[in-house]
Order: structure tokens, then C-alpha cells, then sequence
């Protein structure tokens, strides 16, 4: 009765409608930035009196805003490969390894996803700071990695565990390398696992502010950062025409995926 | 076989890079800041005492306690006839829902709190569209208030509990319900008395989560809630960026630590598995 939909009667009236609001609710703040960051009114006046491209015409002709676009790719680009390589690396340990305390790694490597990101960002500030990777690229891609890590390995652990070993074995009695059966047929066998695992590390980098923000200098932060100190004193358009631009990337990356994902479900 | 048994035989050494770098920036810097919280300035409990004794600190335990138990009830409110419908709705327009569940989800936070700050602005949409309305004369402060912070809140933690709890509800057998209906439950009945118990699991989990993440929630809050409604998140910067005082700031971190933790476990039992986003 409550689910089966033809015999829900009103109810089915008061369901769609919440459900209907709801999405309304989820999709709003997201055009209203877009269409702020192309309107003309610098209070942000919605709807705006005209439409302009000005916000992006000063966006890119800041140095400050570019290079903080610059970092942010930087990094993103470092910590997705660094992710990538690890986790595999620790992904075939924790699928294919035969060894004691297996469980108590699997909890280590997935420990940075439950930890509150502020404590991470306070206890790695301080190290930093001593060591002398404050307002360092390196600073930021350790910090980074250490959070984009978790997702990495799950994404590949989770499609290793969907290969058999016993295919590597018949490629070794083929006359295969040991390497070579991992390289030529238990990598490619992991593929869409590799490809998430690279599109929410860099994801993950790209869009990260909160250890960022202890991260950064004045000469050296991330477009997250700029938006964060720019945010404090000023709702200026040219932040809508950032975050536009900041979700317009995550956009991309994600169809992009879906589409590898989809051709290589096909071939 | 001897040949394959070297192609198969991994052990621990593949992990060591990761090992290494998680125990480096990860546990070390961790253990030394809660270290530094019984340490500095001079060992003792002395910051813990501190925190716990001033009505200032008490403020913003019950804050962060409060807002996060405001957004964690309001996300239920709204998540459970959202997973519902989703769970009922003709494929097409599941499918729209839950495209943009996703994109809100993929939305960078910052972009998203933005948008708030400006919707919820005294001259902005909101304020605009219920004096346009009629439904108000003045506008209404909706920022750096409970008001903001919940509104910006539930917008980032609804997809995580509408997600779990759409799992738990499609799996429920419908003729479960038909055999309520069939021994006389109204409709109200059948909701209260056999969905809703059915669907708790995935209402605890759900909830759990939304609320251990908003307890530990820095950049919303911050922007959102004003310095009336800091949270622990914020106590913990403000002590550690401003004040420079880390041994009141590891206490902070430490106490969050623990009831996060805390409330992980107690997640784990009624769902299994961590939380797959932040």
C-alpha cells in the first residue's frame, strides 16, 4: 500500500511534492551562482539587470587569482598520480597479501576519512611549521594525499577483489614475467577502478579548503583559499565567477569519466 | 606450480609507501597534538579543566551539540519522504532526483555556502521573494545565525541521508505493507506502526552520520553561523591560528576526537562501514 505508487492515492500527491521541492531545493543555489557570475549587478541583484562577462574578465586578469588557479591544478595533478600509484600499490597488499594484522592496515589506510578534517589540518600545521613544509607545493600535496588516499584504495581494492588471480597464474605458465602477467593483465582488468580512483583524488584536491587554508601563504594558496579569504570581507561576483568555474572542472571531470567508463563497459 | 606461487606471493612491502606517509603526516602529527594538550603549557589537565569549567567553552559545546542535532533532525524531516518518493517514483524522474542529488554533492562546499550567503542575504532572493509575497514586511536576519548555518548545513548533509535511507526503504517487501493494510491499518497506521520501524536502520545510520559530520564541520558553520553560534571546529582554529594556544586546542581536538569516534562505533553497529564522503 505505502509502496506501491498507483495505491498511495493523495499521498502520492504530497510524496511527489516534497520530492519535487526538495530537488528545486538542491538545484537553485547551484544556477543562481552560475547566473550571478554572468550577471551585471555588483550587489549581486537577482534576476540581474543585464548580463555581462566582466566577473571573468577581472577573474583572469588578476595574477593573484591565476596563480591560484595554477597551484590548485598543480597539486591536484601530483595528488592524483601520487594517490593512484600508492593505492594500488597498498591495494594489492591488502587484497592479494597473506599476512598477519591485514585488517588493522585496512583500518590505518581508511583512519584519514573519519578523522575530522580540522584535526588534520591543526596536527599537520604544526608539523609543518617545524619542519619546513608550511607554504610548500609539498605541504599542500602531502596534506592532500593523505585525505585523497582512503578513496584511492577503496576504488581499487574494491575492482581487485572482483579479479581472480588464477588469470595472472595462466599468463605466467604461458611463458608471462611475474610482472609482466601483473602489468599486461591484471592492470588493465582494474582499469575503471584506476580511473575512479583518479577522478576523486583529484577531485578531492581540487575542491579541498579546510587543510588548505592552513597550508597556504599569502604567495602560495590554492582557488579554494582565494575563494575562502575573499569570502571573509567581500561577496563580490568575481567569487561567483570562480566557484562557476571551480564546479564547471568537477563537471567536466565527472562526464568525462562516465563517458571512459561507459566506452570501455562496451569494447 | 612453483613458478606460480612467486607470481601470487605478496606481502606487506607493497604497502610500505603508504604505511609510511599515513604514519608520518597522519598518526605522528595526530598523537603530538593531543600529546601537546597534557603538555603544554605545563603538563597536567590544566587546558581540559579550563575547557570544561567556563561557561565561554560550555557555549560552544552546546552549540556545536545543538546545531548539529538542528541540522541532523531537520535532514530526516526532509531526507525520509524524499527517499520514499525515490524509492517509488517512475525511473525517469528517480533518475533526475537522484542526478541532482549527485551534483549538489559534487558542488565544491565553498561554491555552495557562497550561494547561501547571498540567498540568505537581508537584500537577497529569499528575503526578496517572501516580502514580494506579502508573507513579510522587514527582511528577516537569515545569516550568521541558527537560521543560516542549519539551511547551509542540511543543503550539504541531505544526500547523505537520503542516500542509505533509500536503500534501506527499497529493500522493505511491499507485502509487508498490503498485509497491514489488509488487517484493517489506515494508511497513518501503516506509516507509523510498519514503515517507519522498518525504515529506523536506515534512519539511525543516516542520522548518525549527518550528525558526527556536522559536529566536526568547520567551513559552514563559520561562514554561516557567525561568531554567536562558533563552533568546536572554529574553537579549535581560533585557539590554534589566532591565539596560538595548542595545548587548549589539542584538548578541543581531543574531545572531538572522541565523540566522533565514539559515534563511529556506534554507526558501525547499525550499518557497517565507515561513510564513504567526508
Amino acid at each position: 500500500m505505502l509502496l506501491d505508487f498507483a495505491k498511495l492515492g493523495a499521498w502520492r500527491w504530497a510524496l511527489g511534492f516534497i520530492a519535487g521541492l526538495t530537488g528545486l531545493f538542491l538545484l537553485v543555489p547551484i544556477v543562481f551562482i552560475a547566473a550571478l557570475s554572468f550577471g551585471s549587478s555588483r550587489w549581486l541583484i537577482f534576476p540581474p539587470p543585464d548580463w555581462t562577462l566582466k566577473w571573468y574578465g577581472e577573474l583572469f586578469a588578476d595574477p593573484r587569482w591565476l596563480a591560484a588557479m595554477a597551484t590548485s591544478a598543480k597539486i591536484a595533478v601530483v595528488v592524483t598520480v601520487l594517490s593512484v600509484v600508492l593505492g594500488l600499490l597498498a591495494s594489492f597488499a591488502l587484497v592479494r597479501g597473506r599476512f598477519r594484522g591485514r585488517d588493522a592496515l585496512r583500518s590505518l589506510f581508511l583512519a584519514p576519512m573519519v578523522l575530522p578534517l580540522v584535526i588534520l589540518a591543526v596536527a599537520l600545521y604544526a608539523v609543518f611549521l617545524r619542519v619546513g613544509l608550511s607554504g610548500t607545493l609539498a605541504g599542500f600535496v602531502i596534506a592532500h594525499l593523505v585525505v585523497a588516499l582512503p578513496f584511492s584504495i577503496i576504488a581499487i581494492s574494491t575492482a581487485l577483489e572482483t579479479v581472480d588471480p588464477a588469470i595472472e597464474d595462466a599468463a605466467v605458465v604461458c611463458g608471462a614475467a611475474p610482472w609482466e602477467a601483473r602489468w599486461r593483465v591484471t592492470i588493465p582488468a582494474i582499469g575503471h577502478g584506476l580511473l575512479s580512483a583518479a577522478v576523486f583524488s583529484f577531485l578531492i584536491s581540487w575542491d579541498e579548503v579546510v587543510l588548505a587554508i592552513f597550508m597556504a601563504t599569502p604567495t602560495l594558496q590554492t582557488l579554494p583559499v582565494k575563494v575562502w579569504t575573499t569570502l571573509r570581507t567581500d561577496l563580490t561576483p568575481v567569487i561567483a565567477a570562480a566557484s562557476t568555474l571551480l564546479v564547471l572542472v568537477t563537471l567536466a571531470l565527472m562526464l568525462g569519466a562516465a563517458l571512459l567508463r561507459r566506452r570501455g563497459g562496451r569494447a | 606450480m612453483s613458478l606460480v606461487a612467486t607470481a601470487r606471493r605478496t606481502g606487506l612491502a607493497p604497502a610500505l609507501p603508504a604505511i609510511v606517509l599515513l604514519v608520518a603526516f597522519f598518526v605522528v602529527p595526530v598523537a603530538i597534538l593531543l600529546a601537546r594538550s597534557v603538555t603544554e603549557p605545563e603538563p597536567g589537565l590544566q587546558n581540559y579543566a579550563a575547557l570544561l569549567g567556563s561557561p565561554t567553552y560550555a557555549r560552544v559545546f552546546f552549540n556545536t551539540f545543538f546545531v548539529s542535532g538542528v541540522v541532523t533532525l531537520t535532514t530526516a524531516l526532509i531526507a525520509f519522504p524524499v527517499a520514499w518518493a525515490l524509492a517509488l517514483m517512475p525511473a525517469f524522474w528517480a533518475r533526475l532526483l537522484f542526478g541532482l542529488i549527485l551534483l549538489s554533492m559534487w558542488t565544491n562546499l565553498l561554491a555552495r555556502t557562497y550561494a547561501w550567503m547571498v540567498l540568505l542575504q537581508q537584500t537577497g532572493l529569499v528575503n526578496r521573494t517572501l516580502m514580494a509575497l506579502g508573507i513579510i514586511d522587514e527582511p528577516l536576519v537569515l545569516v550568521n545565525n541558527l537560521v543560516g548555518v542549519t539551511v547551509g548545513m542540511v543543503y550539504i548533509m541531505l544526500p547523505f541521508m537520503i542516500l542509505p535511507l533509500y536503500g534501506v526503504i527499497r529493500k522493505i517487501d511491499p507485502a509487508i505493507l498490503q498485509a497491514a493494510a489488509l488487517c484493517g491499518a489506515s494508511r497513518t497506521q501503516a506509516l507509523f506502526r510498519v514503515l517507519l520501524p522498518l525504515a529506523a536502520p536506515g534512519l539511525a545510520s543516516g542520522g548518525l552520520m549527518v550528525f558526527v559530520m556536522s559536529l566536526g564541520y568547520f567551513v559552514t558553520p563559520a561562514l554561516l553561523g557567525g561568531t554567536s553560534y562558533m563552533m568546536l571546529a572554529e574553537l579549535i582554529v581560533q585557539q590554534v591560528q589566532s591565539l596560538v594556544n595548542w595545548g587548549l586546542g589539542g584538548a578541543a581536538a581531543f574531545i572531538l576526537l572522541v565523540v566522533t569516534l565514539g559515534l563511529y562505533a556506534l554507526q558501525l553497529r547499525f550499518a557497517g562501514g565507515p561513510p564513504m564522503v567526508r
